[in-house]
C-alpha cells in the first residue's frame, strides 16, 4: 500500500459518506445512512492501517500524514455527535471539511517518504499526535456549531449551547492530554519538559484561548459573546498545527517537519 | 438589586486595577533592571514562595484579597498571558519568558489558583469538586514546580572520546569548561543509519524530481524504481568503514531508448561527492545517509561513589544518583565513524512534583470526557 492508491480509497470513502449523509436526510429509516457512513469510515481506516503496515513507522510523521488522520477523525467526531445528538448538519459539515483535507493531500501531498529520526522513535509518538489530531477535529466541529449558533437568532439556538460545551470540554481534555504526553516525551528525549519552543508557545496560546472560553461563564460573560472566543481560539489552533513553520520564529523549532 | 450589581462592578474594577498595576510594575522593572535572572528563585526562595502561595488558600473568599480568586480575575489573567505569549510566538529573538511582566502574570495566575482552590476547600463535596480539584490543584503544582522550581535545575554538556574518561563540561551557553559532579567513561559509540537514496536533482535549485512529488530509491543492491520516467537500477552498493557510500546505477529512459550508467556518491568530510549527469539541468545524486539510531556504552561515576554501567540512547536516558545522562550528539561530520559522543547532564530536583502535577491534570482531563460541558 502506498500513497498512489490513496485516491481510490479516499474517493470511495467520500462517495459513501456523501450518500450516507444524504440518506440520513432523505430516508425515514436511518439504517442505510448509518451503514454507508460506517462503511466509509472502515474503508478510510483500512487505508491508514495498510499504509502503516507497509511503512516501517506509523504514518504520523509528515504534515500530509497528520491531515490524513484529520480527514478520518473529523468524520468520526461528526458521526459520533450525530449518533448522540441527531444533528445531521454537523455530519454534513464534517464530510465537507474532510473533503477539503483529502483534496489538499491529493494536490499538495507533502508526504515525501521520510525516515523517522531517533528523537521521534518513542512510545509517546503515536498517542501524542493522534490525541492532538482528535482534539483538533472536535474543536473544528465545535467551531462549526458555534458559527451556526451565532448565525441563528438570539434565543433560537436550541440545544446548540449544550452541544458546543460538550465538544469543547471533551476536545480540551484531549488537547491537554496531548500536551502533557508531549511534555513527558520531551523530558525523555531532551531532558526538559517545556522549553517554549515556537510550537509549544502556540500550543500554549491555543490551550489558554480555550481556557478563556471555559471560564467565560464564571466571569458573567453572556453566552453569545463567549461564543465569539471559539473561532478565535480555532485560528490559534490552526496556527499551531499548520502555521508555525511559516513564522519567522520557527527557524530553530524542534517541531519542524 | 441595582446597588448590589454596582458593588460587584466596583470590586471588579479594583481587581482589574491591581492586575494592571502589577503588570506595569513588571514593565518598569524590565526597563530599569532588564531581563529577570531566574537564579533568584533558587532554593530556598522557591519553596518559601510555594508555601506563601499555598497560604493564600486560607484567606476568606469574601475578603478584599480573597476576591482575587474569582473567575473574572482568571479570565483577565488568561487573556493577559495569552497576549504576551502571542508576542512571544510572533516576534523573533524576544525573551518574553524571562521578562518581569510575564513572571508577574505567571505569579498572579498561581495566586488566583491558590485562592480559588481555597474557596472550594471550604465547602468541599467530593462528587461535585473532584474534577475541579484534579485540574486546578494539579495545574497549581505543575506551575510552581515548573516555574520557580526550575531555578534549581542544572544542565551541562560533556564531550567524551571513545576509551576516555571526562569530568569537565560546559553549562548552557557557556564555553568555559567546568569540573562536574560526575564523570563519564565512553566505552563505545555506535550508530545505525538508514540507507542513502538515489534522487534526480535539479542542478540549479537542488529540488528533487518530479517537482512537488519527489520520488527516491533506496540504495540497496538490486533495487529498481522509477523516477520521472527513468527506470533506475542500483547495480552495486559499497559502504566501507570511513569511506563515503557509493553506488553504481543504471538509468534507462523508457521513451527515447537512452541508457546512462555510472557511480554516484554523496561524499563525506574528506571525499568529494559524485553525480551522474542526465542533462544540462538534471543529474542523479545520492542523499546523505540519515541517522536511525545512535547510542553510547558508558560508565558513569558520581562523587558519592555511585558507579553505573549502561547504554545511553536518544529517548533512553541513564539515571545515576540524582542526575540523568542524555545522548545529545556526536561528531556529525564523521557520522557513523564518530569517535566522540556528546551527553547532556540534567539535575532536576523538582521533577517529582512536576510529574505529580502532570498526572493530576491528566486524570482531570479524563474527567472532562464523561462530564462534558455539565456545570457543577
Amino acid at each position: 500500500m502506498s500513497w498512489s492508491e490513496f485516491i481510490y480509497f479516499a474517493a470511495g470513502s467520500l462517495i459513501l459518506w456523501y450518500n450516507g449523509t444524504l440518506a440520513l436526510y432523505k430516508s425515514k429509516n436511518a439504517l442505510w445512512g448509518n451503514l454507508l457512513i460506517a462503511g466509509g469510515i472502515l474503508l478510510f481506516a483500512a487505508f491508514i492501517g495498510l499504509l502503516w503496515a507497509s511503512m516501517d513507522h506509523p504514518p504520523l510523521r509528515t504534515m500530509g500524514e497528520t491531515r490524513l488522520w484529520y480527514s478520518l477523525f473529523i468524520v468520526l467526531v461528526g458521526y459520533a455527535t450525530y449518533l448522540r445528538w441527531k444533528y445531521k448538519w454537523l455530519m454534513a459539515y464534517s464530510v465537507v471539511v474532510s473533503t477539503v483535507f483529502v483534496l489538499v493531500n491529493l494536490l499538495k501531498p507533502e508526504i515525501h517518504t521520510t525516515n523517522l529520526m531517533p528523537a521521534l522513535q518513542s512510545i509517546w509518538f503515536v498517542p501524542h499526535v493522534t490525541v492532538y489530531i482528535l482534539s483538533y477535529a472536535m474543536m473544528g466541529a465545535a467551531t462549526i456549531a458555534a458559527l451556526i449558533a451565532l448565525w441563528r437568532e438570539e434565543g433560537k439556538e436550541g440545544e446548540l449551547f449544550a452541544l458546543i460545551d460538550n465538544l469543547i470540554f471533551i476536545g480540551f481534555g484531549f488537547l491537554i492530554a496531548g500536551m502533557l504526553m508531549g511534555a513527558i516525551w520531551a523530558k525523555e528525549a531532551w531532558g526538559d519538559y517545556w522549553t517554549w519552543d515556537p510550537k509549544e508557545v502556540w500550543a500554549f496560546i491555543t490551550a489558554a484561548s480555550y481556557l478563556v472560553y471555559l471560564h467565560a461563564s464564571y466571569a458573567n460573560i453572556p453566552k453569545r459573546k463567549a461564543l465569539l472566543i471559539i473561532p478565535l481560539a480555532f485560528i490559534m489552533l490552526i496556527i499551531t498545527w499548520l502555521g508555525v513553520e511559516y513564522l519567522a520564529v520557527a527557524q530553530e523549532s524542534i517541531h519542524s517537519y | 438589586m441595582a446597588g448590589k450589581s454596582k458593588g460587584k462592578q466596583e470590586t471588579f474594577i479594583r481587581e482589574l486595577l491591581f492586575i494592571l498595576a502589577v503588570t506595569i510594575a513588571g514593565f518598569a522593572l524590565q526597563f530599569v533592571i532588564g531581563t529577570l535572572d531566574f537564579a533568584i528563585f533558587a532554593w530556598p526562595v522557591n519553596i518559601v514562595l510555594a508555601a506563601l502561595l499555598l497560604a493564600l488558600a486560607f484567606i476568606k473568599p469574601d475578603s478584599a484579597a480573597g476576591k482575587f480568586g474569582s473567575g473574572r480575575v482568571s479570565v483577565i489573567l488568561l487573556v493577559s498571558i495569552t497576549v504576551m505569549s502571542i508576542y512571544m510566538g510572533l516576534v523573533p529573538g524576544n525573551d518574553v519568558k524571562h521578562s518581569w511582566p510575564f513572571a508577574f502574570t505567571y505569579l498572579m495566575i498561581m495566586a488566583n489558583l491558590a485562592l480559588t482552590i481555597g474557596r472550594r476547600m471550604r465547602n468541599f463535596k467530593l462528587k461535585r469538586d473532584y474534577s475541579f480539584m484534579l485540574n486546578h490543584f494539579g495545574l497549581f503544582l505543575l506551575l510552581v514546580a515548573a516555574g520557580p522550581g526550575s531555578a534549581d535545575m542544572h544542565r551541562y554538556f560533556i564531550r567524551v572520546a571513545e576509551g576516555q574518561t571526562e569530568w569537565r563540561g560546559e553549562g548552557e551557553g557557556s564555553q568555559t569548561p567546568k569540573e562536574l559532579p560526575l564523570a563519564i567513561t565512553l566505552n563505545d559509540f555506535s550508530m545505525e543509519e538508514y540507507s542513502p537514496r538515489i534522487a534526480l536533482i535539479d542542478k540549479a535549485t537542488g529540488e528533487t524530481q518530479p517537482s512537488g512529488k519527489p520520488s527516491l530509491i533506496d540504495c540497496v543492491e538490486g533495487t529498481e524504481g522509477i523516477i520521472a520516467g527513468w527506470s533506475v537500477a542500483v547495480d552495486t552498493f559499497e559502504y566501507r568503514p570511513r569511506m563515503a557510500p557509493r553506488a553504481y546505477i543504471t538509468a534507462t529512459r523508457k521513451a527515447g531508448n537512452s541508457v546512462l550508467s555510472g557511480w554516484v556518491s554523496c561524499g563525506n568530510h574528506f571525499q568529494p561527492f559524485s553525480v551522474l549527469d542526465v542533462s544540462e539541468k538534471l543529474c542523479f545524486a545520492m542523499t546523505f545517509p540519515e541517522p536511525k539510531k545512535f547510542s553510547s556504552d558508558v560508565i558513569v561515576y558520581t562523587k558519592s561513589g555511585v558507579e553505573k554501567k549502561g547504554v545511553v540512547e536518544v529517548n533512553k536516558p541513564l539515571t545515576a544518583g540524582s542526575w540523568k545522562v542524555y545522548q545529545y550528539s556526536y561528531d556529525t561530520r564523521a557520522g557513523r565513524d564518530s569517535e566522540i559522543s556528546v551527553f547532556e547532564l540534567v539535575y532536576d530536583p523538582w521533577i517529582i512534583p512536576v510529574y505529580a502535577g502532570i498526572i493530576l491534570v491528566m486524570l482531570g482531563s479524563l474527567t472532562l470526557f464523561w462530564r462534558g460541558g455539565k456545570k457543577e
